[in-house]
């Protein structure tokens, strides 16, 4: 495995102001992440989860501190080259889902395609291809909607992985799924992580998750408690 | 780069428009009811119009008139057309009847004097006429009281100057009147009708005169006459008319001057503008108000949305594909509103057109500015109205997403994600 990060962070904070005292949801977070990991960050509710993925993912600008992607520092960049990076660079899985309603499966998986200009036949078949892999076959051409929990986070999940990111975000992507299904999907984001050699990092409060895990990160208070290799 | 699927973003914004279907009849209804309003409104007022302009041309003046270039504003009896000498009166008749669009045209000389009956006197004007020709251009003809044109020699006065002078069809009057070479000329005639058209300043002032009998008592050449009425089929193409009546008599004589209604007469082509205008901003008004109603459920429904944009924003779609959605939906919402509204609009617009609405049992007739209304509310059709409007309308569905749009690139992404 390479050296080179994916992703690296230097003494990050994120404070909310906000009565009656600023929240600090982030406080100095150093972090490297290197290409091809699959971490999970574990934490209380609070501890700053999700900012921290925010951060990474540059949803959500620093108060203090610096985020590399790569090797592109990315609290500098304009809103309108932020949204490139993500788009070319990060993909994004959501605690509840959020595929767009009014596009169907294929259409929600193969948004990010067609936001990094790739053509039609090609974005259909690396769609086909992958719903095939992941078991979502047939059921390309339903809405959200119509979809169960566990098919929904799967085209989300799908719709992270194709534009071939180097890294997927992934906030708490199996907390509205069943054991069954969330081991699944845990499945396809391994084998994607092994296949594609895509750095995913997720958010978890499930115990069974931070099993599977290869390093598993404990933040408390905005700061990390605990950062240990486990056995995967 | 590959080419851009653009139709991603009109796909989302046509299947977001039909999200909340009873939203989109509600606000859709609405804006195809002003767009009915607008194409109706526009439609009577311009029905309103062609009655005032067709009311106010119709009577005397016609539609179109030749002069001498220096005959107006004063109206001297020496500025006859083609100057002292005049001119072929009956090929400057041919020429303008022959222009298409030409319905009548009627010479015309003007004198003033003083006509007697019996002891009685009063000032008249006198309207020297082709009895004929006149019927094609004026309405005297149609509002005899008693008797009718007058033939040589004969003269034909108002009911109100009969009743002044006290004088009747069949019985003689005398007319003096200063005449062209500065001599008083003064001549009998023979009261040949008496017309009412029902318009102050016509009835107890004017009188008409065989025009040969006219130009005789004031000493002109049959060959000087002061003005040519002309009537057009349409009153709203004068201006076009004129033009090519310019064209038609052009070199006939020096110095004539061809001009529309709206030109000689600028107090109605004053108030029609003003009409018009008034038209124009209570459009503005209905779509204005319009905007902001739209513009608020727009806003509530991208409201609504927030998370699915910040979602396709985390993604990295661009603020401007964003913008593109909702300003697209706004659009969609005024085509659906257009379509639905032109189906609604056609029969109205034809109902109202074919049966005018008569208001006579509440008012009655009135004269404006030398225009008699009828309380007819009648309808035209034009393109003009239901353009200007279906406009408009697209223009608001458009113009209501603006703000909307604005709004929904404004929140950053992680906050509206994080909002439940
Ligand atoms: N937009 C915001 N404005 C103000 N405070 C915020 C905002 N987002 C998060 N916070 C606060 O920051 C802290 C960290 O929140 P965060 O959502 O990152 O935690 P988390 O670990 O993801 O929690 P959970 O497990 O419940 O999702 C919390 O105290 C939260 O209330
Ligand atoms: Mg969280």
């Amino acid at each position: 495995m390479s050296n080179e990060h994916a992703v690296r962070t230097e003494r990050l904070w994120k404070i909310y102001p906000q009565d009656p005292r600023p929240v600090e949801a982030v406080r100095g977070i150093d972090l490297t992440v290197s290409r091809g990991e699959f971490v999970a960050m574990a934490g209380p509710s609070g501890s700053g989860k999700t900012t921290m993925l925010n951060l990474v993912g540059g949803l959500t600008r620093p108060t203090r501190g610096k985020v590399w992607i790569e090797s592109e520092e990315i609290s500098a960049l304009s809103d309108r080259r932020l949204a490139n990076l993500r788009m070319h660079r990060i993909g994004f899985v959501f605690q509840s889902y959020n595929l767009l309603p009014v596009l169907s499966a294929l259409e929600n998986a193969e948004f990010t395609l067609l936001l990094q200009g790739v053509p039609a036949r090609e974005r259909r078949e690396r769609v086909r291809e992958l719903f095939r892999e992941i078991g979502l076959e047939g059921l390309e051409d339903r809405r959200p909607p119509k979809l169960s929990g566990g098919q929904q986070q799967r085209v989300a999940v799908a719709r992270a992985v194709l534009g071939e990111p180097a890294l997927v975000l992934a906030d708490e992507p199996t907390a509205n799924l069943d054991s069954h299904t969330a081991e699944a999907l845990l499945d396809v984001m391994e084998r994607l992580n092994r296949t594609k050699g895509t750095t995913f990092v997720f958010s978890t409060h499930d115990p069974r998750v931070m099993e599977r895990a290869r390093r598993l990160i404990r933040l408390v208070d905005g700061r990390i408690e605990s950062d240990h290799e486990a056995s995967g | 780069m590959a080419r851009r699927d653009n139709d991603i973003w009109w796909r989302m914004a046509w299947r977001n428009l039909w999200r909340n279907r009873r939203r989109t009849a509600i606000t859709a209804s609405a804006l195809s009811f002003g767009f009915v309003a607008a194409v109706l409104m526009i439609a009577l007022m311009d029905g309103m119009l062609e009655q005032l302009v067709s009311n106010g041309t119709r009577v005397i003046t016609g539609q179109v008139q030749i002069h001498a270039d220096d005959y107006r504003p004063e109206r001297s009896m020496h500025d006859t057309m083609g100057g002292r000498e005049g001119l072929d009166l009956a090929a400057l008749v041919g020429a303008a009847g022959s222009v298409t669009g030409v319905t009548g045209v009627a010479p015309r000389a003007y004198g003033g004097g003083l006509i007697s009956s019996g002891d009685e006197t009063a000032g008249a004007v006198l309207m020297g006429i082709d009895p004929r020709r006149e019927e094609g251009v004026g309405r005297f003809g149609a509002s005899f009281v008693v008797g009718g044109m007058p033939g040589p020699g004969e003269i034909a006065i108002g009911n109100a100057m009969a009743g002044t002078i006290g004088a009747a069809p069949g019985e003689e009057v005398v007319v003096v009147a200063p005449a062209a070479d500065g001599s008083m000329g003064n001549e009998l005639f023979t009261v040949s009708g008496v017309f009412r058209l029902g318009m102050g300043g016509f009835d107890d002032a004017y009188v008409l005169v065989d025009l040969g009998s006219l130009q005789d008592l004031m000493a002109m050449d049959r060959s000087r006459i002061h003005e040519v009425a002309i009537s057009v089929d349409r009153t709203d193409q004068a201006d076009l008319v004129a033009a090519r009546v310019e064209e038609a008599v052009e070199g006939l004589a020096d110095g004539l001057v061809v001009e529309p209604w709206s030109v000689f007469h600028e107090q109605l082509y004053f108030m029609t503008s003003m009409m018009g205008a008034a038209n124009g901003i209570i459009a503005m008004i209905i779509f204005g108000m319009a905007i902001f109603g739209v513009a608020n459920t727009m806003l509530l429904a991208t409201f609504e949305r927030r998370r699915e944009f910040a979602v396709a924003r985390s993604l990295g779609t661009s603020g401007r594909s964003i913008v593109r959605i909702v300003v697209c939906e706004g659009l969609f919402l005024g085509l659906v509103s257009l379509g639905a509204g032109a189906l609604l609009a056609a029969p109205v617009v034809v109902y109202f057109h074919e049966f005018p609405l008569d208001l006579s049992s509440f008012i009655g007739t009135y004269s404006f500015m030398g225009s008699a209304m009828q309380p007819l509310l009648t309808v035209e059709y034009s393109w003009d109205g239901p353009l200007v409007s279906a406009v408009a309308l697209v223009g608001t569905g458009v113009a209501s997403a603006l703000y909307p749009a604005w709004r929904a690139i404004r929140v950053p992404p992680a906050d509206a994600l994080a909002s439940r």
